[in-house]
């Protein structure tokens, strides 16, 4: 009975105090990037931004759901249906958010990491939204497509939140984000490099090296391709102690065209569309790529899981 | 059981005395209110800086109020979307709060506007616009927030006035269930130190029973109608008005008054049915068949009175029909019943 009595009387006052007002302890800045409810808008608005733009078959609407790099490739993916007169299926596929990782920050730009399944194009993406600032709309800042025999790694939480590293952090892995971002534009570079110890077999790496050993095989042409690696801004870490990062690359690809020699491409190529009467002179096709790496733990090599890119512009003639 | 008793007894008269002084202090409203309290600003935003705003839990109302209809803005947001929204912006930062209103502020210098208007952005846990005056009514969620009150289109703040209510949502209410329960529990605890009997303060030959006679006539039409006591007495049913205190209080709950048993058709001068004075409630007729079922000795079997028989019949489609005792012959009755309320005959 006594014990009864005490139990009660313990619960009641528990109860009561939970309820009560109480001053926080911890009074750090942070937040979780987005809630479920903000992601599952931010999605929809993508969604019907991006049907509008396919249906017009305009670029235009794009700039209010997409920047940078992702922008730019779209953009240029919409010149080249419009110069081609061909609808792009791919603005018309639903997607399929599968699974949503968002970090905590404690200031901004904040974004978060969501994977997504097109399954009319039958490919996954991993994409990043980011919110630049407190009055800007989160836009669509990233979203290389995974390779099909990759598996996305397990993302480490903490508080539930995904999280975050930093560009130069190397710790666990032996080589930062940056740096890898960096090695990788210099492996494309050169192509005459060996894929050494620290990126593993790429398929990626050997589509470019094909191209570029096409183009130099024209007799006469003079040709020359450039890599840029830009800032890494966006990477996680893996539950197992590696790195996730999102990576960008810019590239040129720059023909110095003999008088009597004229380069063109294939009729429905992206590269045929900005230059449709091809290159007589000199000319430069710029692209940006952007990738997927898997930097695990240790001595393992870097992985490249996923890319994703287009020819976004062009000069000469 | 003492000892418990002596608990759970200190145990009561403590959560009594809390939860009234909460309810006391708290009032129904569940805040205190302070205000209208003037800032001085002719920028377009006044904003608490992080960590200000220290509790969680607690229930806040803000109005803000500004002169000639300006409109204006009041939002709670987190501290990174508040801080990062208002940075580039002239402003004045509320360093500090002392209750019940001591505040201590900062002007930052900025660009006069802000970019973007505040009522189309997604992230404010509550915000409000309005002309003239704004509010907002929030429990402080358990993140760093930050409070902003905020010029809205080509205005500024100037002439703004803070009203700040603040208590815990629904703390009267709790503490009137915390005061009862300390009863409860002070209530348990006497019991306990009384032996577990709970017994009347009151001694039984202290009791006393209330009674009270109404007078009912019934009408020719069969309904029924009271009656004063001097009315009964005109109409010869009662000889004396004086009652005798025992016989209306006490031991014998049946005094030896006339009963209903007594009372038939034509006791009255003028014909009509009559029924003696009979303790409250009285709901019983003369026509009706009566017996004295109210004795402790009295045959429970009725006893029919010709007189006051009413005769009833049930069709085919289940309706009664009251019929006299003429009528009966008419009928071929294979099955009857006597029925009698004697729920009703017994008061």
């Amino acid at each position: 009975m006594r014990r009864l009595v005490l139990v009660l009387a313990t619960t009641v006052l528990l109860v009561t105090a939970c309820a009560l007002p109480q001053q926080r302890e911890e009074e750090t800045l942070g937040k979780i990037a987005a809630t479920p409810q903000e992601i599952e808008t931010v999605f929809a608005r993508y969604e019907v931004v991006r049907d509008t733009a396919a249906r017009l078959l305009s670029p235009n609407p794009l700039s209010i759901i997409q920047t940078e790099a992702v922008l730019d490739i779209e953009t240029g993916s919409f010149e080249v249906a419009q110069r081609l007169a061909a609808n792009d299926p791919e603005q018309d596929d639903p997607i399929d958010v599968q699974r949503t990782y968002t970090p905590r920050f404690g200031s901004y730009p904040l974004w978060f990491v969501a994977v997504v399944r097109d399954e009319g194009r039958e490919v996954t993406r991993v994409q990043v939204f980011e919110r630049a600032a407190a009055a800007d709309p989160w836009l669509l800042i990233s979203t290389p497509e995974t390779v099909l025999d990759a598996e996305l790694p397990e993302l480490r939480e903490r508080d539930g939140a995904v999280v975050r590293v930093a560009p130069d952090d190397e710790a666990g892995t032996g080589v930062s984000a940056q740096q890898a971002a960096d090695d990788y534009a210099a492996l494309l570079a050169d192509a005459e490099a060996e894929v050494d110890t620290t990126f593993a077999a790429d398929g990626f790496v050997d589509q470019v090296r094909a191209a570029t050993e096409q183009n130099r095989a024209l007799e006469g042409v003079g040709f020359e391709q450039t890599w840029e690696s830009q800032e890494v801004r966006h990477a996680v870490r893996t539950s197992d102690g590696g790195t996730l990062a999102f990576v960008d690359l810019s590239r040129e690809d720059t023909y110095d065209v003999p008088d009597d020699v004229t380069v063109t491409w294939p009729e429905d190529s992206p590269q045929r569309a900005f230059i449709p009467e091809g290159l007589s002179t000199t000319g430069t096709l710029l692209y940006r790529h952007q990738v997927l790496m898997l930097i695990p733990v240790g001595d393992e090599p870097v992985r490249v899981i996923g890319q994703f890119g287009g020819v976004v512009g062009a000069e000469g003639f | 059981m003492r000892g418990l008793g002596w608990f759970l007894a200190a145990l009561g008269v403590l959560l009594l005395t809390l939860g009234a002084s909460a309810a006391v202090v708290l009032g129904p409203d569940s805040r205190f209110t302070t205000g209208p309290h003037p800032i001085e600003t002719s920028g377009t935003v006044v904003v608490t800086q992080p960590g200000v705003i220290s509790w969680r839990g607690l229930q806040v109302d803000v109005l803000a109020e500004v002169p000639a209809n300006k409109p204006v803005f009041v939002g709670l947001g987190n501290s990174v979307d508040v801080a990062d929204y208002v940075s580039e912006t002239e402003r004045v930062e509320v360093s500090s709060f002392e209750r019940p209103w001591e505040l201590t502020t900062d002007t930052v210098d900025g660009q006069p506007g802000l970019p973007g208007a505040p009522t189309a952005l997604d992230w404010w846990i509550a915000g409000s616009a309005g002309l003239g005056g704004s509010s907002i009514s929030v429990t402080l969620p358990d993140e760093t927030t930050s409070l902003a009150v905020v010029a809205v289109g080509a205005t500024n703040l100037s002439g703004l006035e803070v009203t700040l209510a603040y208590g815990p949502r629904g703390g009267f209410a709790t503490a009137l269930g915390v005061a009862l329960l300390g009863a409860g529990v002070l209530l348990a605890g006497v019991v306990l130190l009384r032996g577990g009997r709970v017994t009347a303060e009151t001694p039984d030959d202290e009791l006393e029973v209330v009674e009270e006679i109404v007078y009912v006539v019934v009408e020719d039409d069969g309904t029924e109608r009271e009656i004063s006591a001097e009315e009964a007495q005109a109409l010869g049913l009662v000889e004396d008005l004086t009652t005798d205190d025992d016989e209306v209080t006490g031991a014998d709950p049946m005094p030896d008054d006339p009963t209903i048993d007594d009372l038939t058709p034509g006791d009255t001068a003028d014909g009509q049915d009559v029924a003696a004075p009979a303790e409250t409630p009285v709901a019983d007729a003369p026509e009706r068949p009566t017996h004295d079922s109210a004795r402790a000795d009295a045959d429970p079997s009725p006893v029919p009175v010709e007189e006051d028989v009413v005769y009833v019949v049930v069709d085919e489609d289940g309706v009664e029909h009251e019929i006299s005792a003429d009528e009966l012959d008419a009928y071929d009755l294979d099955e009857y019943e006597l029925v009698d309320d004697d729920e009703e005959d017994s008061r």
